[in-house]
């Protein structure tokens, strides 16, 4: 097994191919030979799905940071992070770095918006969660079908944080969001959650590692997914317990439907384990849409396609409800809906 | 009460490794190391077909062209190819081969070891068992299998591979490397370059084989590779219940195994291939012990054909494995039971593959994962729903139980689904032995080790019942065994 390097876009040896285990599912090497261009200015158009709930705003344009690129944030605040791409055929890397100082309330809203097409996005960002703080991460995603799109978040929690995270991909040619998160100390708590809802020839990849060194740890995480037509769904979740990471409590879920004859699903949720007082498990199922629901629908009027988007808006949904901010999630709500 | 007193009982007779023993008998050896010469000797020690040495011929010149594997979770020190032999034969004597003339020792090792040679005897310890054919194979040849006239009445043919390739090597030709090809890993090329013996089953269409059929392998000569090669073949409408065990001697040594098992059931045929694996697992400090290093597949080629997969991995220093179905019929299905107990150093990494391509075909996974002492386990297996293949049906279910703070236990599933029709479940856990069921056991008067082999017991029962009867029985006295000193 090759060992993984840091992705960098002007770097084409660091391009993972499905070789690398950890890719196995999203082989970037075979979309992406070369390092692409360094992609030129972009202008940031419209306000973005969160605009209406306010607060403080990280903008990237291509790459480029539009005023700040780190957050302190401190008491009870609200800030949206947008990645914007506008490019076609070149690519772009994106860093951010966002700090919650102990006892802090974030609410991060984070949109990777997309225009233009043929684009390479790679954007990282940095997570602290000191102590007794707690951040909230939304990600929206809307990007073109041929872009390829990389994600890293790397999450840290100190003892007694707190890190609400949901994620809600619609795919590109390539669109991987993966999340490292590490319980570093006693006592924190995760939820890590995620949807993807994916038609065309569409690719998400929903990869995360979570990683338990401090004791007393939770890690809660839901994933539901419905994939159409040929699109490819991607979920590897990986739960590491650490020697001396005791009383770790932690749960993973996966449930996905193919509504199409040529849709694929990937799924490899991982427990690696090294303490014994725990409490692991995770579920996995893949299916497809009750075939006796929708025919009972259709029997009172509402037609196949009506009915199918019903039933899927239902399996999503529970996913969205755990989202705690109300307009936060109201927004989500929205968002997907119109896009079943 | 009945099982709780058995597991008091078991306990109570507790041995390290009972089958540690070696058997001075006189044998016969290759030079030590690998080449083509080697390969030409144990085929000629055979008197094997000339397409036979070529086919092994190739697979050595494919092995040569391969890497080892690396990407599993075991680490083990690296096996120098050259420093085995990979041909050891108790000297045989002149004559016809029945069961009267063979080596009273060795006769002896498989009395000792519990395994019933004399054809009027039954398994020991249970009262009204029914008939089992045994296929013994010490180092590298097959030195008895009896109930052969029996079985051949009902056109049975169970007989050693060497025997097999002698007197029917056109079946063996037509079937052998079909379901493992020679190139498909490091082990399985290694495996057809120098294999030397194992089973070879064929039941003929429409018969129900009238007894159990089992190999009992033994490894006794140090510094030995035993590379075992079983074939079975089911042909339509067909049954058998196929039988597997290991044991070796205790040695400071590494030694290996690398065997490989094929399977064949055409449609409507059924296969059930039990393994109770407990080759020498190395000393309280890991030092020693056996390589269990495996490619077990089995094609369900036909419509409505079924393999089910049972196993009790308790042995070995490490093991790795992954008994797999190729569910290629149309309602094909597919069974995978596991029980792998791993204690002081021991490591696994174990698991199987369900490939669904036929419509219909169905599976279910059920493994039982204990971790104990300082030693690392891991499940790993796939599940891959091919597009073509609609209304697939999986369900798989592994559980992991930790015993002690030094242990691992990792589950690491591939769930590959391409067509929309098909209904996938799978669940996992993983737990510490629950401090309340201890004391309650306790309370009632047993010790902490008695307390802990009945929970585990419990813990691996759904498996334990896929067990036919005389294994399960064994294989019960085998867990309980495999975890003393895992507590206090």
């Amino acid at each position: 097994m090759k060992a993984l390097a840091r992705l960098d876009l002007t770097d084409a040896a660091t391009f993972p191919s499905r070789r690398v285990e950890e890719w196995k599912y999203s082989d970037l090497k075979r979309f992406l030979r070369e390092a692409p261009e360094l992609s030129g200015t972009a202008v940031v158009g419209a306000p973005g799905p969160f605009y209406d709930l306010g607060g403080d705003a990280i903008v990237f344009a291509n790459g480029r940071p539009v005023g700040v690129k780190d957050y302190i944030a401190s008491g009870d605040q609200t800030l949206r992070l947008r990645f914007i791409s506008d490019a076609t055929g070149t690519g772009h890397t994106a860093s951010a770095r966002i700090v919650a100082r102990p006892g802090a309330r974030l609410l991060l809203l984070e949109t990777h918006e997309g225009k233009g097409s043929a684009y390479v996005a790679h954007n990282k960002v940095e997570i602290d969660v000191a102590s007794d703080a707690e951040v909230t991460r939304i990600v929206l995603t809307d990007e073109p079908d041929d872009a390829i799109s990389v994600a890293e978040a790397e999450v840290k929690l100190e003892a007694g944080g707190r890190y609400r995270q949901i994620i809600v991909a619609t795919g590109a040619k390539l669109q991987r969001l993966e999340t490292r998160l590490r319980h570093e100390a006693e006592g924190a708590d995760a939820r890590v959650d995620g949807i993807y809802l994916l038609g065309g020839s569409r690719h998400a990849d929903l990869t995360s590692v979570i990683d338990h060194v401090g004791p007393n740890g939770t890690t809660s995480q839901l994933i539901k997914g419905v994939v159409r037509d040929e699109a490819r769904g991607v979920f590897q979740g990986k739960i590491l317990v650490q020697k001396g990471a005791d009383d770790t409590d932690a749960r993973m879920g996966h449930h996905g439907l193919i509504t199409s004859e040529r849709g694929e699903i990937d799924v490899k949720p991982e427990l690696i384990i090294y303490a014994d007082e725990v409490q692991c498990a995770h579920g996995a199922t893949v299916g497809t849409l009750d075939e006796s629901a929708l025919f009972y629908m259709q029997q009172r009027g509402i037609s196949a396609d009506e009915a199918r988007a019903l039933l899927t808006q239902a399996f999503l949904i529970e996913v969205v409800d755990r989202i705690e901010h109300e307009g936060a999630r109201e927004v989500v709500r929205e968002w997907l809906t119109a896009r079943l | 009460m009945a099982i709780v007193q058995e597991t008091i009982d078991t306990v109570a007779e507790l041995e390290r490794y009972k089958y540690g023993f070696t058997t001075d008998v006189e044998q016969e050896f290759a030079p030590k190391g690998l080449n083509p010469d080697i390969i030409r000797f144990i085929s000629d020690k055979k008197g094997e077909p000339e397409w036979m040495l070529e086919w092994r011929l190739a697979a050595y010149e494919r092995w040569l062209a391969m890497e080892e594997p690396t990407w599993s979770a075991v680490k083990y020190e690296p096996v120098d190819y050259q420093d085995l032999y990979y041909y050891a034969a108790p000297v045989k004597k002149e004559g016809p081969k029945s069961l009267d003339e063979v080596d009273p020792e060795l006769l002896a090792v498989y009395a000792k070891l519990g395994i019933p040679l004399k054809e009027q005897e039954v398994l020991a310890g249970v009262q009204g068992a029914p008939k089992v054919a045994v296929d013994a194979v010490f180092d590298s040849v097959s030195v008895v299998t009896t109930f052969k006239e029996e079985l051949a009445k009902h056109g049975v043919i169970f007989m050693p591979i060497s025997e097999a390739l002698r007197e029917y090597p056109d079946l063996v030709r037509q079937y052998l490397g079909t379901v493992v090809p020679v190139s498909d890993n490091y082990f399985a090329a290694l495996n057809s370059a120098v294999f030397s013996d194992g089973s070879f089953v064929y039941i003929p269409p429409g018969v129900r084989c009238p007894m159990e059929l089992s190999t009992y392998f033994r490894i006794n000569a140090s510094q030995t590779g035993q590379f075992e090669r079983t074939l079975i073949i089911a042909d339509k409408g067909s049954y058998v219940s196929y039988l597997e065990g290991c044991t070796a001697p205790m040695r400071d040594e590494n030694q290996l195994h690398a065997a490989v098992v094929e399977i064949i059931a055409l449609d409507d045929a059924e296969v059930k291939y039990s393994t109770v694996q407990n080759w020498y697992p190395g000393d309280a400090e890991g030092k020693g012990g056996i390589y269990n290093f495996v490619t077990k597949r089995a094609d369900c080629r036909g419509d409505r054909s079924k393999v089910s997969w049972t196993q009790v991995e308790t042995g070995s220093a490490v093991t790795w494995k992954y008994p797999s179905c190729i569910l290629k019929g149309e309602e094909s299905s597919g069974e995978f039971y596991s029980i792998a107990i791993t204690n002081g150093h021991q490591q696994a990494d174990t698991g199987t593959k369900m490939l669904h391509l036929g419509k219909n075909s169905r599976s279910r996974i059920i493994a039982k994962t204990v971790s104990a002492g300082k030693s690392d386990s891991t499940y790993r297996g796939l599940v891959s729903i091919h597009p073509k293949a609609t209304g697939v049906r999986n369900f798989t279910q592994c559980d992991s139980l930790l015993i002690g703070k030094e242990c691992g236990a990792h589950t690491i599933p591939y769930i590959e689904v391409r067509n929309g029709s098909a209904q996938l479940e799978h669940e996992a856990t993983t737990t510490r032995l629950s401090e309340a069921q201890l004391f309650y056991a306790q309370q009632r008067g047993l010790s902490e080790e008695e307390a802990v082999a009945l929970l585990v017991n419990g813990f691996v029962r759904d498996v334990l019942q896929e067990l036919p009867m005389e294994f399960a029985v064994e294989a019960q006295k085998l867990v309980a065994i495999s975890l003393e000193g895992s507590v206090g």
